[in-house]
């Protein structure tokens, strides 16, 4: 068994003990920290996209696949994107920048090898190390009583739904003796009449779901989503969530044989959908109506999980890449609209289109992204979704998720018209966007929008990667 | 059908003319604002050439699907690149032409944001010409949802009375309109063995139970429908109408309100013809109250552009009404009636807003006289009002002729209660003419002057063609016959 074949993990671990040692010298030039972070989070894309191909596993505990490495590609790939926007890091103090580094490349560490786990207990462990990085993670921000109340919420729902989690995982080694995910696909379809695998099924899922934000483990979202920093929301926002998904793939195949999972989860997407966005209408503050939207988008992810076939989790694994681009956009602009690192009303948007049309631009195809219009990426994602579930037979699931499609666009709309159409009450100065990031902001732009026209590339991989699922 | 393919890609060179301009436009700095109309101008003046000769090029002994381009895109899906002209679409790709290039010269005089502006108007008829010329049902719905996202910005920046009330209606009914769409197409794609996404696959016989046709049918007729402006879901229509800046309603409610009623027939009649015979008396009864409505309602109205779009309402249900009668001649009619209303409202709109522009008003009482201030521009509308009458001699009589003799045959009540409809309407029109025109002359606007050769340009050709194919109706009738009776004869199979 090679070493190389957790390239990724070891690279983003040696980044951690950088960060660490970074921390422990006092007074250390802001600026060179940023630039040191900045090249590290380059070559951990490098290396998660030459490790790509890799595969092998360590005994029963830790598998590397085509499905994992794709995973560990977008986490490298948000890791870096959310340094892009860190240059002002004024949201959080100076001196506790390193250690933002350190737990912003610790959690996505834990990621890594959370996507990469197929024991119970390793998702677990993987799990708490991620959320713990969190935890600090919110509560960081400068001089906001609101964030270390929302860090301590976050803390106190995080570790209820872990609770919860492992009274269901205890369960389902209860029922089945087994804690190896593939021996436990092949244990559970023969107690699906027992009540105790069906409960640990769900007690399980929802320690999952609370991470993707689903109605009703959505509750700390809002609250986090507004008073983390801006950069720490743009992390939780993008890259957790596509962790969140990966996970939940791995696990949703456990269900395939239960009909109650699939009534289960259709149920939820339908409330989580509906209850997001009609929420999310009434919001002023940019970042809260953000995740009411991430709250629906969590609907539509389980649409396509609860189809329970290939088709489905593909699209899911495409809408995952969709995800990440183009919610980066919209928090890019909150980041770079935010004045000293504090929130973004809407209206503050009035005038973006002088004041940076590039910025415009992107809030422009990050919100139409997000609502399904074509030609982007999140249009085909859904379409992916769709398509998957109506061969299953859920039309009116479709439907429904259409109606809510339409509602988001009404919120979406707003957006879009603070952006190009309100005046500023006082002129607006102009957003100066350094030329490395201008370089980034297009290339997003060209994956949001190649991505919708010509799928076909993304698209086979994530093919390819669901496939490995079963 | 017969395919035969293009030597030369005469159908993506549309669609490279509107996204070169698009390009080019956004290449040019925001301060070159004449630069940027002339790049407009051109590349829309290209797109209309090409329209015209594909127009003229289509071989109409041979019939079928000619300018056929077709390439694989998404393979596991069964999508593909997939464009082709015929009989139906060819009177829509023309109209799309002259309604673009027309836009673009009636809106030389905006000031504000011209970069803007004609970017996301270039956006709207890429998707409108791409959606027109598609015979692949992913590129439909993706072209017809890039047709209506602009229209949002393109009103609440540049639009007038109510203008955010107006977009966001439009947008939302527009897009509702396109979430029962997507559910349907992808429910009979589904359902269709393996067909994929090729419209000509699917269209074959037997493809679909009567059952899916009959279910499928009801959520693309509402969904098209919508935009079609079909009652009792056309509300956005004068809204959106009235609150759009010149050129965005000329080509809204010239070529956009088609889309909804070519979607009806490319999409819904084509792949669930059990479902339109099952539907069509209902169809017709929605028309019919819709034409009947939108005179009744445009009787009332102060605003000459709401005159205008309410006028519209009746005349797209003269299209619908068309559509309902499952006959050959009907569904000519109907066609033809999509491009002769889509010239004449184009007309109207671009008078209108040119009167709108000058005297900062378009309601009916504060003008009056104005055919003595400006007798050119006045003429202009007047031709445009003719016409909407069905006039002798305007391409609209001819449109109008056939649709209603088809449905007097098939439905006597429903079309004479239509016909007496657009007779009250033609007085009532004529009483607009007289208010805004003629009678006392509002000496505000005494000093304003005439309509200038170079910006009467765009009028004129819309005249041009609305007397070209009055005078000469087979043009477009044989055109569409290539198409309609093939179609028709495969039915009764």
């Amino acid at each position: 068994m090679s070493w190389m074949v957790i390239a990724p993990e070891l690279y983003f671990l040696g980044m951690a003990a950088v960060f660490f040692t970074l921390a422990m010298i006092p007074e250390t030039d802001s600026r060179r920290g940023y630039i040191t972070a900045l090249a590290l989070a380059m070559g951990g894309v490098l290396v998660s996209l030459v490790s790509l191909k890799l595969h092998g596993s360590f005994s029963h505990v830790y598998r590397v696949d085509l499905f994992s490495q794709v995973f560990k590609v977008l986490l490298a790939v948000g890791f870096f994107l959310i340094l892009c926007i860190c240059s002002e890091l004024n949201g959080i103090r100076q001196e506790n920048h390193p250690e933002f580094y350190l737990l912003l490349s610790l959690c996505t560490l834990a990621m890594m090898m959370l996507v990469s786990s197929v024991e119970l207990l390793t998702i677990y462990v993987a799990l708490e190390l991620t959320s713990y990085s969190l935890y600090i993670l919110v509560a960081l921000r400068r001089g906001e009583d609101l964030s270390l109340e929302a860090g301590i919420k976050y803390f106190l729902i995080g570790a209820s739904a872990s609770a919860v989690m492992l009274f269901g995982m205890a369960s389902l080694y209860g029922v089945t003796g087994e804690t190896y995910l593939p021996a436990l696909l092949k244990e559970l379809p023969s107690h699906t009449a027992s009540p105790m695998a069906i409960i640990g099924l769900t007690l399980t899922l929802s320690g999952f779901f609370f991470k993707l934000a689903l109605f009703p483990f959505h509750l700390w979202a809002p609250p986090v989503y507004q008073a983390a920093a801006n950069q720490v929301t743009a992390y939780i926002a993008t890259t957790t969530k596509v962790a969140a998904i990966a996970l939940l793939l791995r696990f949703a195949t456990l269900g395939a044989e239960t009909l109650y999972m699939v009534h289960v989860l259709a149920a939820l997407a339908i409330a989580s959908m509906t209850l997001g966005n009609l929420v999310a209408l009434i919001q002023k503050d940019l970042k809260r109506l953000l995740a009411y939207s991430t709250v629906a988008h969590a609907g539509y992810i389980i649409i396509g999980i609860l189809c329970m076939s290939e088709s489905g989790f593909a699209a899911v694994i495409f809408y995952a890449v969709a995800y990440l681009m183009m919610n980066f956009l919209c928090f890019l602009v909150v980041e770079k609209v935010a004045q000293e690192g504090r929130n973004v009303q809407v209206p503050e948007l009035a005038g973006l289109h002088r004041r940076s049309p590039l910025l415009a631009l992107s809030i422009m195809v990050g919100v139409f992204s997000l609502g399904g219009i074509p030609p982007t990426i999140g249009f085909t994602g859904k379409f992916l979704i769709f398509t998957a579930a109506i061969e299953k037979g859920y039309f009116y699931l479709v439907l429904v998720a259409m109606i809510n499609v339409v509602v988001s666009l009404y919120y979406y709309a707003l957006v879009v018209k603070a952006a190009y159409f309100l005046k500023p009450e006082n002129g607006g100065a102009l957003i100066r966007l350094p030329v490395q990031l201008k370089a980034v902001i297009w290339a997003v732009l060209a994956v949001v929008i190649v991505g919708g026209i010509y799928p076909h590339f993304i698209y086979s991989v994530a093919e390819a990667a669901a496939g490995l699922l079963r | 059908m017969n395919l035969s393919f293009a030597g030369f890609p005469f159908l993506s060179a549309i669609m490279l003319t509107c996204i070169g301009g698009l390009v080019a436009i956004l290449l040019v700095s925001r301060e070159q604002k004449d630069l940027i109309r002339w790049v407009s101008a051109v590349s829309s003046g290209l797109s209309l050439l090409l329209s015209i000769y594909l127009f003229v090029a289509y071989d109409r002994n041979l019939g079928g699907l000619q300018f056929v381009e077709k390439i694989p895109w998404l393979k596991p899906l069964g999508i593909s690149y997939f464009n082709g002209a015929d009989g139906f679409n060819l009177p829509l790709l023309l109209l799309t032409g002259i309604v673009h290039f027309t836009g673009v010269l009636s809106m030389w005089e905006l000031e504000e944001r011209v970069k803007e502006f004609f970017a996301l108007y270039f956006v709207l008829v890429t998707g409108v010409f791409g959606f027109f010329m598609s015979m692949d049902l992913f590129f439909l719905f993706v072209w017809y949802d890039v047709s209506l996202f602009p229209m949002y910005p393109l009103i609440v920046i540049w639009g007038s009375t109510r203008r955010e009330y107006g977009a966001m209606k439009l947008f939302l009914y527009l897009l509702a309109g396109s979430a029962l769409i997507l559910p349907a197409i992808i429910y009979l794609v589904v359902h269709s063995g393996g067909g994929g996404f090729d419209l000509l696959k699917l269209m074959q016989p037997g493809t679909f139970t009567p059952f899916q046709q009959k279910f499928a049918f009801i959520f693309l007729y509402l969904g098209f429908g919508i935009l079609a402006g079909v009652w009792p879901f056309h509300t956005w229509s004068p809204s959106g109408h009235v609150a759009a800046p010149t050129s965005v309603s000329m080509l809204h409610a010239g070529v956009l309100m088609k889309l909804g009623a070519f979607g009806v027939m490319r999409i819904a009649i084509f792949l669930c013809p059990a479902g339109w015979q099952y539907w069509a008396q209902t169809m017709a009864v929605l028309a019919t109250i819709g034409i009947i409505y939108g005179v009744l309602v445009g009787l009332t109205q102060k605003d000459l552009k709401f005159v205008v779009a309410y006028s519209s309402v009746s005349h797209m249900g003269v299209v619908g009404l068309g559509l309902s009668t499952v006959t050959a001649e009907g569904l000519s009619g109907s066609l033809f009636q999509m491009f002769a209303h889509g010239i004449m409202t184009a007309l109207l709109f671009s008078s209108v807003g040119y009167f709108h522009d000058r005297t900062e008003t378009k309601l009916i009482p504060d003008l009056g006289g104005m055919s003595r201030i400006m007798p050119v521009a006045s003429g202009y509308f007047i031709v445009g009002a003719l016409a909407g009458m069905g006039v002798p001699g305007f391409a609209n009589f001819w449109a109008e002729l056939t649709v209603f003799l088809s449905s007097l045959r098939v439905y006597p009540v429903r079309g004479v209660a239509a016909i007496s409809a657009l007779v009250i309407s033609a007085l009532f029109m004529l009483r607009v003419v007289q208010k805004t025109f003629y009678g006392a002359r509002n000496e505000r606007f005494a000093r304003l002057p005439d309509v200038s050769l170079g910006l009467g340009v765009p009028r004129m050709i819309l005249v041009a063609v609305l007397l070209l194919f009055g005078f000469f109706p087979f043009l477009m009738l044989d055109l569409i016959q290539t198409s309609v009776l093939p179609f028709m004869e495969g039915l009764a199979k």
